[in-house]
């Protein structure tokens, strides 16, 4: 990895990060990707934070442990990430730039280098105690990893209980470890680091529900927390994935989720709104389905928040397709049934009437609270925290604290879902980034990798591992016949199964295969290539194999997961595919890959505040930035808001950025510009614009932003006491409220419902905002808001409650009862049907004000086709992963940000832009890159020059050369195979995906067809 | 699925044609699909994660790109008794 020369700096190239969650680790492969030496210190033994608890992840259903355990696994691995676990920071000096961090390190009691993760300390420690991790519900030793995939991989020896350490005898451990890893004179350490910027990424408390009595958590043994039944629900959880109760472990048929325990709640808990509940019973209860048919899922909830990206839709899916009731009904109390220990839960039902009904099991939906270290995390970092204890941040600055320097990032900030927190991740990269600039590269350190042993002539000796990826494969398929099966295959030299092939001891299993049996491929069965085969190939890179002599055998998603309950057929498929992949796997042969230069420059396409705003970041790190806005003037939607649900000044700050984008020295902008032609593939890119200027960039980011909808609703344009959101605050802003004057407002006014299904999460806030602003000028105008769910998520809540305190009447609808509006000589008469009074009511307002929602910009579908982006069917364009790579697009040097991606608010759209610079930064920051290996090799001798190949190519990589003949540009080469598919002389050939591995592929699969 | 069926015409006798065989009731194609990895197959991982079910008997090879298909492969894969290629990206 070659980074860009630092030059002289005060500053220093390290980041320390606090907390090795999802968001923290993001945050510490961006900076350590991109030439920064990061330091992560984890207060727990291993890194891993809240996610790795959840068994899927909504809305996609994807596992949680497969998706976060390859992170894990690079963190570990990162030549340039220093893990320091079981840690705490005790003091901060220093300016920002060069801080010094007091680092206190608790004894593990476990030699980490030694141990070799083998567990036989902990199969044999004598005492036990419960699991943190299991929730409670399965118990551990006293010597222990908190989960099988930990990082690091070894043990800790909690002295609290530890026989030796509290009462003198034992050391069975130290007798047992082969290893000599036990180590009862561990003292731990205090020692400094000097580091340039700080990251805190310390992650959340869950809410305690013992507190609500009435709900019975700790009587009722039948009553759980939500993240006791992701552990319930887990594989590698207290049941093994079956879901069954804890009093009596029976299988549950009806379960209720009891909503917003914890949350929402000013008298008893905490008054925020935890932004995940939601959608986590909502996934839950798919997923229990999933597991078992039987059950019968009921959510209680008082607003279902579905406002992310695709959310409304997994909702619907959840009460069309797994038959999950949801009532909007909070739930009072919870009574166990002594007999049957079920659990007699009150309610008001739909007719208005208390009901008295009979769960199985109920699972309290408990709410996030900020980590419980804040308050020491306040004085030692001398950072402010707002008034619920969450770290201080502004609309504008979502992930600066109020001491320069220092960043935050995840639930620390505010409670949000896992792809937020990942963005924030690249954010606060990227803002360090920023800051750091140009000390990068100083500290760090290149990999160093054997080299690569010489296969040539030598006959395959393939590995095979077979993955049971918890129960997601061994459930349906029949894991350990394959790994058996195989094992007498031309070129299988060994086969086994795996738990979890990607996971860290795995991997280093993986390698010790293949030095003990000389192994010189290998063939992974287990998930999809699309997100794994990176690490498996960098695995068998270390151990000294070319990276392209793997193959990963898709039976998880193609597989196991498309045909669950025909075990039989499925195994049978797994067993073709993998039987597919050892014929190819024979035939690869080592690739040698390329590198390219990069150009340091991004464009930027949309100078709205993401666009500006990744402009400023990147301009900032360094690099030089092209941002094309096709209107006159810079500003993009934020032009038309006023002020923030927070209250802050829009268009000051508006003006300061567009101001400080305009004076930026690395920054060019074009205004009333559009890309008119752009060629080039990632840190090459070529682009001519409207106004004849040609560009070179390494990257791009989309930010064109969305509009407003426009409605047809409600009289909206022909009668002027019908305005929206928008022309209301104008109004409010300019005027004020007129005295004696009412207001009704209508929400999801062309939104979540079809054709547009979709939340624009804005809309409650805006109608909040507006009506916050009527009753503070004048308490007597009546103020209306007619709701489906109000999604004041996260700590906006406080807004609503303001509302509502003073005095603005909210009234539900459903969509099949929508409002019904009658112009009347002044204003406007809606009647809508109460569902509290259970009759229709009627309200006269001169103003009727709509909620409209957002709509992506027209000019996305030309960008997107243009630069071959793929966007959904809303059409918002498609990140690379929901999850975990919410900026990136799937093709390489492509970023997106802001309204773009999903409607979203100012402050997310600022999070997104800088995570976009963040990850742009990333790719930026190298000299280099390397060309992949997946290429179209040509063969100059077989060639016959005929221009089959010249003509489609949509890259133009061959061209006629001087001797008249067609060659090959290989930097241009996407490896897509035209070239190869078309070719009559057979002179092209894919690596890795040649003529004679294809036809081995076919050939394997067709065996078994008589 | 075919067989070689003599037939009598007007002017020759005997003339060997190729008629459809009959389907049996418990008769299950073999299907071979040419996936692209950028679409098709990122879409056959979608129908996993979505657990859409679809019969056991599409079998996916994944290729760089559609384009890449040689007919030679589709050939190939009849030869060896496939009942259908599908070809997607």
């Amino acid at each position: 990895m070659n980074m860009n020369t630092p030059t002289n700096t005060q500053k220093r190239g390290s980041v320390l990060i606090v907390g090795g969650g999802i968001g923290g680790m993001q945050a510490s492969l961006d900076l350590a990707d991109s030439g920064f030496k990061v330091h992560i210190v984890q207060k727990e033994s291993s890194i891993g934070g809240t996610m790795v608890m959840l068994d899927k992840t909504f809305p996609t259903g994807d596992c949680s442990m497969c998706m976060i355990s390859p992170k894990m696994v690079e963190v570990a691995r990162h030549p340039n990430i220093e893990l320091h676990t079981l840690a705490q920071i005790t003091s901060v000096d220093g300016v920002p730039g060069d801080f010094k961090v007091r680092v206190i390190q608790q004894p593990r009691f476990v030699n980490k280098d030694k141990c070799t993760g083998c567990g036989l300390c902990e199969e044999k420690c004598p005492k036990k105690t419960h699991s943190e991790f299991e929730q409670n519900l399965a118990v551990r030793k006293a010597i222990y990893s908190e989960f099988s995939q930990a990082v690091p991989n070894t043990r800790v020896i909690d002295r609290s209980i530890c026989l030796y350490l509290t009462k003198g005898k034992c050391r069975i451990c130290e007798k047992v470890c082969t290893a000599n890893a036990i180590d009862f004179e561990d003292k731990g350490r205090e020692y400094d680091l000097e580091v340039g910027a700080v990251i805190l990424s310390p992650g959340l408390k869950r809410h305690n529900p013992w507190l609500h009595q009435e709900l019975g958590y700790g009587r009722w043994e039948n009553v759980v927390t939500s993240l006791q039944f992701e552990r319930i629900l887990s594989t590698s959880g207290p049941f093994s994935g079956e879901i069954k109760r804890p009093s009596d472990q029976k299988h549950p048929e009806k379960i209720a989720w009891l909503q917003c325990v914890g949350s929402r709640d000013p008298h008893n808990a905490n008054p925020w709104c935890s932004s995940v509940c939601c959608m986590y019973a909502t996934k839950q209860a798919v997923i229990a389905r999933e597991h078992d048919s039987n059950i019968k899922p009921s959510i209680f909830y008082m607003d279902m928040r579905a406002f992310g990206k695709d959310f409304d839709k997994y909702v619907d899916r959840a009460k069309n397709e797994y038959n999950v009731a949801y009532r909007r009904s909070m739930i009072s109390d919870v009574r166990e049934d002594p007999e049957t220990q079920s659990l007699i839960v009150r309610y008001t039902g739909d007719d208005g009437k208390l009901t008295y009904e009979t769960f199985d099991m109920v699972v309290l939906s408990i709410g996030l609270e900020p980590h419980s270290d804040v308050h020491e995390f306040a004085k030692t970092f001398g950072i402010d925290l707002n008034n619920h204890g969450f770290a201080e941040t502004s609309v504008f600055s979502p992930v600066s604290t109020s001491r320069e320097g220092i960043y935050v990032t995840g639930t620390f900030q505010s409670p949000k879902d896992i792809p937020e927190t990942v963005m924030q991740g690249s954010a606060v990269a990227g803002s360090a980034m920023s800051l750091l600039g140009e000390a990068r590269g100083s500290e760090v350190v290149e990999p160093v990798l054997p080299p690569e042993k010489d296969i040539e002539g030598t006959d395959p000796r393939i590995g095979v591992i077979v993955c049971h990826c918890g129960i997601n494969i061994s459930q349906t398929v029949d894991v350990k016949k394959i790994a058996e099966d195989v094992k007498n295959l031309p070129g299988v030299a060994h086969s086994e199964d795996m738990m979890y092939a990607c996971a860290q001891d795995s991997q280093a299993k993986i390698k010790k295969l293949i030095d003990e049996k000389n192994l010189n491929r290998l063939v992974v069965a287990s998930c999809t290539p699309r997100t794994h085969a990176p690490l498996f190939q960098e695995t068998i890179r270390e151990a000294g194999l070319n990276k392209y002599l793997f193959e990963l055998a898709d039976i998880r998603e193609q597989c196991s997961w498309c045909h669950m309950g025909e075990n039989e057929a499925a195994t049978k498929k797994a067993g073709d595919i993998v039987r597919m992949n050892i014929a190819k796997v024979n035939r690869l042969e080592p690739v040698t890959t390329d590198s390219v230069p990069v150009t340091p420059a991004a464009l930027v396409i949309g100078g709205g505040i993401a666009g500006m705003t990744a402009s400023l970041s990147l301009a900032d790190q360094g690099f030089a930035v092209h941002l094309v806005e096709k209107d006159k003037a810079l500003g993009g939607l934020l032009k038309q808001v006023r002020t923030t649900l927070e209250g802050a000044e829009v268009q000051d700050f508006l003006r300061t950025r567009i101001y400080d984008v305009e004076k930026h020295p690395k920054i060019t902008v074009h205004t009333e510009t559009v890309i008119e032609k752009s060629e080039g593939f990632v840190g090459n890119f070529n682009t001519s614009l409207s106004n004849g200027k040609q560009i070179e960039h390494g990257a791009v980011i989309v930010a064109t932003g969305g509009e407003e909808y426009k409605p047809e609703e409600y009289y909206y344009g022909e009668n002027r006491y019908v305005i929206t959101q928008r022309d209301l605050e104008l109004n409010l802003m300019e005027k004020g409220p007129e005295p004696g004057s009412s207001y009704v407002m209508i929400q999801c006014v062309g939104s979540r419902q079809e054709p547009v299904n979709y939340c624009s999460r804005i809309c409650c806030q805006d109608a909040v905002k507006n009506a916050i602003a009527i009753k503070e000028k004048d308490p007597n105008i009546p103020v209306t808001i007619i709701y489906r769910d109000i999604r004041t998520y996260g700590l906006r809540e406080d807004f609503y409650r303001k509302a509502r305190d003073l005095g603005v009447l909210f009234i539900h609808y459903e969509p099949d009862r929508k409002p019904e509006v009658t112009p009347m000589g002044r204003g406007v008469s809606v009647t809508t049907y109460d569902y509290m009074m259970r009759r229709p009511v009627t309200f006269q307002a001169d103003y009727l004000v709509l909620s409209t929602g957002l709509r992506p910009h027209p000019a996305s579908e030309d960008i997107g086709r243009r630069f071959k982006l793929t966007r959904n069917a809303d059409g918002f364009f498609l990140e690379a992963h929901v999850k975990l790579r919410p900026v990136d697009f799937p093709s390489e040097g492509f970023y997106v940000a802001g309204l773009a991606h999903a409607p979203k608010n100012i402050d997310e759209t600022i999070s997104q832009a800088l995570s976009a610079a963040g990850r742009a930064g990333v790719l930026l920051s190298h000299d280099r890159l390397g060309v992949s290996g997946i290429i179209s090799k040509h063969d100059r001798d077989l060639c016959m020059s005929c221009l089959a190949c010249f003509r489609v190519c949509p890259f133009d990589s061959p061209f006629i050369d001087k001797d008249g003949k067609v060659s090959h540009n290989e930097v241009k080469c996407t490896g897509c195979g035209i070239c190869s598919g078309i070719c009559p002389a057979k002179a092209f050939q894919v690596n890795n995906f040649t003529d004679d591995q294809m036809i081995a592929m076919i050939d394997a699969l067709t065996e078994n067809i008589a | 699925m075919a067989q070689s069926v003599a037939v009598k015409t007007r002017d020759t006798e005997n003339v060997s044609i190729e008629v459809p065989l009959e389907r049996p009731s418990e008769w299950e194609p073999e299907i071979l699909a040419f996936a692209c990895h950028y679409c098709a197959f990122a879409a056959a991982d979608l129908s996993g994660v979505m657990r859409l079910s679809y019969p056991y008997n599409v079998k996916i090879i994944r290729m760089p790109c559609t384009g890449k298909l040689d007919q030679s492969y589709v050939l190939r894969a009849f030869e060896r008794g496939v009942d259908g290629a599908f070809v997607a990206g």
